[in-house]
């Protein structure tokens, strides 16, 4: 027993925390699959959800934690909501079974999926081909400098380098704003 | 090492209050080594680490939730004195034990789901809640080199996390299958985006005049004293009084405290989200509200009130964690204090104080903080932010919240 146990503790254990990446992954990867395959809308929204913050806590893992807490925050605080939202308020069952046009088609299930495998496809070759073939990939940078970007380095890249994107994006979402609070604001005559 | 030697560390290590806590875990973590002794074992690093890590969150979070549990008390007695009755006073002295009589209540209520409900979902959410307020705590500064992980990004890490506890409650509105729950939930969300923007707005004027985001710079920023004993708090400056009030505000929305309880108004929506739910999931929610309240105050305090630096210089003998365990006293306080004495909000007052004077008066205090910074922080910076503050405000005060009577353009609202 004794024995046992001294055996358990000389185990590497403190090469555990490179292996813990496992378990974000694990339920990054679950939440996707549930996303996709679940019937309730609501419930694949959660699993995305769950899917996200994953994402967020693999981002802390390697270092990068100002890109986890932004993707934490956007993606779970802003862009969960607004699926939630959106799936809330928009009517059920506007577009009955019946009056499906598509509904007719021989083979629209198989259409469909071809359709999807296609664009699946093409997704994951395009990322293939920039994760092996750009410049940034074949860099080498020591590790320890590559994950952590101070907050300070990425705010002056922000407002020197890419100012005018910058600029050009907060012009475009203060559109949108101004839009949806337009078409928001128009009321419907009873 | 033997045990007595740990045992004779125990006064030594009273008698400076100031690093009690730290030397408390450190001598938590001689004991660990001192038991793998007693076995036969040199305990290994990681062991020492995983210890390290368990002491500081069962610290805190044992703080909170007697806190918690304390402020659930003091809450009804405020409140019990500001009406002019004595409140609980039958459970230990004082009224003192009537946490755990409230405990063992809700652990021994019936705990029900509606037939219709969505069982998981409606399991999931109060954990949902609580988690994200639980793991908020660790990273406000509690003392002098008190603070369980210094992120260099921890005001981020705040926004982020607390951003689990909107989730959380469209999955308590949802879940429920209750018109009442999801309209409640619906507010709530509406509430909690809305005064988001300036919450986190006022905390990024902190950020730039600290020029970090990480709590412990923010707080050692603020340090040291004006002429020998005005403390160089944020709070104290034109921007940094506005900002601290926009944040309080903020905060009480976020935390759906009186006056912005509209989620859970009961006369118009029974409990709102919480409508379904009973028990101790209730008691979970309840929980995670007001760990979450001390949690945003806690922030509050190290963003505009020094964190755990004394008021004036010759306090510093209390020691710094109990200064940042006042200021949060204080502050609880005075929300129970707002909670006695304004009546709620209709829900059109609170969306147009979000959007037509909080948003625009964090703005001003943006450009206020900037100008205090750029005119050297002196005398100059003073003036330009007071009045650039000010300015905004009487605007604001004069143009959206002023109605200009008169026979023809009178408007009638709803409640009329």
């Amino acid at each position: 027993m004794h024995e046992l146990f001294q055996k358990i503790i000389a185990l590497p254990w403190d090469q555990a925390p490179q292996w813990l990446f496992l378990i974000p992954a694990f339920v990054m990867l679950m939440g996707a699959a549930a996303a996709v395959m679940l019937r309730n809308l609501i419930h694949c929204a959660l699993c995305l959800t769950l899917s996200f913050i994953a994402l967020g806590v693999l981002f802390m893992a390697l270092g990068a934690e100002f890109v986890g807490f932004v993707q934490l925050l956007v993606y779970v605080g802003a862009v969960a909501m607004l699926i939630l939202f959106a799936i809330l308020l928009t009517p059920a069952g506007e577009v009955a079974a019946s009056n499906n046009p598509l509904r007719n088609f021989k083979f629209s299930r198989a259409f469909a999926a071809a359709g999807g495998a296609t664009v699946a496809l093409l997704v994951l070759v395009s990322l293939l081909g920039a994760i092996f073939f750009s410049p940034h990939a074949r860099a080498v940078v020591p590790p320890a400098q590559a994950a952590i970007a101070p907050v300070k380095a990425i705010g002056e890249n922000l407002l020197n380098h890419t100012l005018l994107p910058l600029q050009a994006t907060a012009i475009l979402l203060t559109a949108a704003l101004i839009g949806a609070a337009l078409l928001a604001k128009e009321e419907k005559k009873s | 090492m033997n045990f007595i030697d740990l045992l004779k560390r125990i006064p030594e290590i009273c008698k400076t209050p100031e690093t009690l806590p730290l030397e408390g875990k450190k001598l938590i973590l001689d004991f660990v080594t001192w038991l793998g002794s007693l076995v036969g074992i040199a305990v290994p690093p990681w062991v020492l680490t995983l210890v390290n890590i368990l002491v500081v969150i069962v610290a805190i979070i044992a703080v909170f939730l007697i806190m918690f549990a304390l402020m659930s008390v003091w809450e009804r007695k405020i409140l019990a004195r500001a009406q002019n009755r004595y409140g609980p006073n039958r459970v230990g002295p004082w009224g003192l034990f009537q946490p755990v009589a409230d405990g063992i209540k809700m652990l021994t209520k019936e705990d029900i789901v509606p037939r219709n409900a969505d069982k998981v979902v409606h399991f999931i959410a109060p954990i949902v809640m609580l988690v994200p307020a639980l793991i908020l705590p660790v990273l406000l500064p509690y003392g002098r080199g008190m603070v369980a992980i210094d992120l260099s990004v921890g005001i981020l890490f705040f926004f982020a996390v607390g951003a689990g506890s909107e989730v959380a409650i469209f999955l308590a509105g949802w879940s429920s299958r209750n018109k009442y729950s999801i309209l409640g939930a619906m507010r709530a969300i509406a509430q909690m985006i809305s005064y988001e923007l300036p919450l986190v707005m006022s905390a990024v004027i902190v950020a730039l005049v600290a020029g970090t985001l990480s709590p412990t710079g923010i707080v050692e920023a603020q340090g040291g004293y004006q002429f020998g004993f005005f403390p160089n708090w944020f709070v104290f400056t034109p921007w940094g009084f506005v900002a601290c009030v926009l944040f309080y505000f903020s905060a009480l929305a976020e935390s759906n405290r009186s006056p912005f309880d509209l989620p859970e108004g009961e006369s118009e929506l029974v409990a709102g989200h919480l409508t379904e739910y009973s028990g101790f999931k209730y008691a979970l929610f309840f929980m995670a509200e007001y760990v979450g309240m001390f949690a945003i105050n806690g922030l509050l305090v190290t963003l505009f009130l020094g964190g755990y630096q004394a008021p004036l210089p010759f306090l510093t003998f209390i020691p710094s964690w109990c200064w940042f365990f006042i200021k949060l006293a204080f502050l609880a306080f005075s929300l129970v204090w707002v909670r006695a004495t304004m009546p709620r909000f209709r829900i059109d007052q609170m969306m147009q104080f979000a959007w037509k004077f909080m948003l625009p008066m964090s703005f001003a205090a943006l450009f206020s903080a900037a100008a205090w910074h750029y005119a050297g922080r002196g005398l100059l910076g003073w003036g330009i932010s007071a009045v650039l503050v000010a300015i905004p405000y009487f605007a604001l005060g004069y143009f959206c919240f002023t109605r200009h009577h008169s026979a023809d353009n009178r408007r009638y609202l709803f409640s009329e």
